[in-house]
């Protein structure tokens, strides 16, 4: 529950980046990757002691933490070159830890122990899996997402979402459809000279705002000093969240799901 | 002029210097701040006044103290004799309240249990009272952080943890405890601060294994205090298994409920349920905040609690009865209100298989950091939290512990002025992205501290929710804001990430 919340927007872009090139990479050829049990040992004690309250004792989900037996990060990490990163520099909610690389090493070996422990329960699995969320009617989906749901305004089953349900793993593609968490904002600050600037939004407080301009440079300002038009596509999503019935998300799903 | 002045303050400390008093605790002097809420109201207010909105803005740092630990600090500061004392998870700091120097740093041994935060240390005479991640209750000298007694006060080995801090009443060390991961049946200890015998038990839930019956109602939070009704009022949390509720049918009594105990006895008095039959992790351990004021034109003894569900509970704190029930925010699981004005849940918004879009999410529309009740205005001021949540469980997932998963969607941080007699918000205060979660703090100037959501503390002014100052921490504010005077300077004590920030105006 708790978090460091400086990081959150940088973080998220990373993890989009990140999730979008692991969803391309086959993790299911990869081999078990197996380690000493006194590793696996000591990565247990730090786990329970840091990381078990969001992330639960198994490595399966706690409070708000995902469920990291079916994290694609953790199948595609190697000797903790994906776990690593997110641990120092913490994501969304997760604040950062300073951790040695031989904690590292023991927390890897702990979390792909118990992911390999959980793939191992065949029809009894914890968790939630893409067959549990295909309860909706991709018909009923289809018509609100160009009906009611006002989605064909800025969405296309045949552009920009063209493969989005290849893309994103059924959780990620049910999260993603309801907030798309990380998707990038324009922005445009007028100087007090007059002189405007456009970029992709990189900081917003009640005093300082930023972006990142077309070169790729961090460039800030006092909020009240200039002014700021921000076009943020997420903010669409927020409006429907009080609008949905389970049922639209479910039959959105459904829709989603066909767009492979 | 300003030698003289400190040794005449170096003589008096000498002199006086005693720790807390039953009187100190009663009434705090302005030169202390002797507990987690500073007086047993919880309304985290302040009468001190040299801090105002026309100077507000010429604040600036007196001193900060750096743990250099990974562990945000999380913990209320308690001020006594110009020593500040606060903890991490197995960590107390001692910290000169004038300068912040480390007096003391006792460090707990290493243990297994959860390090998720640690609520504050407490005072009784000149001993300290702290919890462990493996629930034991520490005593400690407060001269040099020696230790005098260690207890547990519940099994570790079972899951039990503990982050709160005790409530001191008379001489009762009030404590309760965590466990949301095995079906465990909360409870508040008494315990004797000279010897660390347990003085009562008061049990929320049944043993685990009573047929039909839910575990949990753990008690997290420090309660507050009614003296002139000898009353304690405590928060519960919610229900276990946590997501899954078929195991525990019906409302599952003196869980996600607001319960009165007698302090010599243990005994309850009364209890108000926020959440009947909880499936959403919805402790209501918020603070239950005590204010006597008028209620539409009568004086009342009231309690207010913003709870978790997200509702705003006004009751008369003698009976229990609520005089308002009234969402804060986006709330979209309950289908109306019982006899009792307590929401009744729509089980159509249970956790379920394919999942199900719940507001707010499961940290709640507000947690546990402190919100604050400024008298003059009559705003009971909360940082919120309007979010929103999906939530699955399934057979597989089980009927122990946590049994099911939830995800949070989207939320943001609002800071919220809530007329207490309408529970209608008044003014609100955007905070940033995902949730600011700082305490929040009133002063009888007209000013009220706390943080965003970016790492900022912000001075507003109470009327309004206008900013006066602000200064950037570098993490968000993970603690409630405190206040105190020495040598006639007013100091606000506000944390970000491991380091506490000591403001003041300039000399």
């Amino acid at each position: 529950m708790t978090v460091c919340r400086s990081i959150v927007r940088v973080s998220a872009v990373l993890l989009v980046s990140a999730a979008l090139s692991l969803a391309q990479s086959p993790t299911a050829s990869k081999p078990v990757q197996t380690f000493p049990s006194d590793l696996v040992k000591a990565g247990e004690s730090f786990f329970v002691q840091q990381c078990a309250f969001c992330h639960g004792r198994d490595t399966g989900g706690g409070e708000d933490g995902p469920d990291l037996t079916r994290s694609k990060l953790v199948a595609d990490d190697v000797n903790g070159n994906q776990i690593g990163p997110v641990v120092r520099n913490g994501r969304n909610n997760m604040p950062r830890f300073s951790v040695t690389e031989q904690d590292l090493a023991a927390l890897g070996a702990f979390i792909h122990t118990q992911k390999n422990l959980a793939e191992s329960q065949n029809g009894k699995r914890k968790g939630v899996d893409v067959t549990d969320l295909a309860t909706g009617s991709v018909e009923k989906g289809k018509q609100y997402f160009s009906g009611a749901g006002g989605c064909a305004r800025c969405h296309s089953p045949t552009g920009d979402l063209a493969g989005v349900a290849t893309r994103n793993a059924g959780l990620k593609l049910f999260q993603r459809l309801m907030y798309p968490r990380g998707a990038k904002a324009r922005m445009t600050v007028t100087l007090p000279s007059g002189e405007t600037v456009t970029g992709t939004r990189a900081y917003v407080d009640e005093f300082t705002v930023a972006l990142r301009d077309e070169s790729g440079r961090y460039r800030s300002w006092p909020l009240a000093k200039v002014s700021v038009r921000v076009d943020d596509p997420a903010e669409a999503h927020v409006d429907l969240l009080a609008k949905y019935t389970d049922d639209d998300i479910h039959n959105l799903m459904a829709y989603l799901l066909t767009l492979k | 002029m300003k030698l003289s002045h400190h040794l005449l303050w170096l003589t008096a400390s000498t002199l006086f210097a005693q720790g807390t008093t039953p009187d100190m605790l009663l009434k705090p002097p302005k030169d202390s701040w002797p507990a987690y809420h500073g007086d047993y109201s919880g309304r985290r207010h302040s009468a001190l006044t040299q801090i105002n909105p026309q100077n507000v803005g010429g604040l600036t740092l007196a001193w900060a103290y750096q743990t250099g630990a990974n562990a945000q600090i999380k913990a209320s500061p308690i001020l006594v004799d110009g020593v500040i004392y606060f903890s991490t998870p197995d960590n107390v700091y001692a910290v000169d309240a004038r300068s912040g120097h480390q007096v003391w740093h006792y460090t707990y041994p290493p243990n297994k249990g959860f390090h998720i935060g640690s609520r504050g240390v407490s005072m009784y005479g000149e001993w300290l009272y702290f919890m462990t991640p493996d629930a034991h209750l520490v005593c400690l000298n407060a001269k040099d952080g020696t230790v005098r007694w260690n207890v547990a006060v519940a099994d570790s080995q079972r899951g039990y943890w503990t982050s709160m801090s005790p409530l001191i009443v008379r001489n009762h060390v009030l404590v309760g405890v965590s466990g949301d991961f095995d079906n465990l049946t909360g409870f508040i200890k008494s315990v004797d601060p000279e010897t660390g015998k347990t003085q009562w038990r008061w049990d929320s839930t049944p043993p685990s294994g009573t047929p039909n019956a839910t575990t949990g109602g753990m008690t997290w939070m420090t309660g507050t205090y009614d003296p002139e009704s000898d009353t304690v009022f405590w928060g519960t949390g919610n229900p276990t298994p946590v997501l899954n509720g078929d195991n525990r049918p019906g409302d599952d009594p003196d869980t996600c409920s607001i319960v009165a105990i007698d302090p010599n006895t243990g005994k309850k008095k009364w209890a108000f349920q926020p959440s009947p039959h909880d499936t959403h992790d919805w402790d209501a351990v918020e603070i239950p905040v005590l204010v006597n004021a008028d209620f539409h034109g009568a004086p009342r003894k009231m309690l207010m609690q913003a709870s978790r569900n997200g509702y705003f509970f006004v009751l008369d704190r003698l009976t229990g009865e609520s005089l308002v029930t009234t969402p804060f925010g986006p709330v979209n699981w309950s289908s109306g209100l019982d006899q009792k004005r307590q929401p009744i849940p729509n089980p159509a918004k249970n956790p379920a298989q394919d999942g199900r879009l719940v507001a707010p999410d499961e940290g709640g529309l507000t947690n546990y950091r402190s919100p604050s009740f400024d008298p003059k205005t009559g705003l009971f001021i909360v940082s919120a939290h309007p979010s929103y949540g999906i939530y699955f469980t399934k057979p597989a997932d089980g009927t122990f512990g946590w049994a099911g998963a939830d995800y949070g969607v989207w939320g943001k941080g609002v800071l919220q002025a809530i007329d207490y007699q309408t529970g209608k918000t008044v003014w609100t205060h955007e905070l940033g992205p995902n949730s600011a979660g700082a305490g929040v703090l009133t002063t009888e100037s007209g000013l009220l501290f706390t943080g965003d959501a970016q790492g900022s503390v912000l001075a507003l002014r109470t009327s309004d929710g206008k900013t006066l100052w602000h200064a950037g921490q570098g993490q968000s504010m993970q603690s409630s804001p405190i206040t105190y005077e020495l040598d006639g300077r007013q100091y606000v004590l506000t944390s970000g990430g491991g380091v506490m920030f000591a403001w003041a105006l300039p000399e």
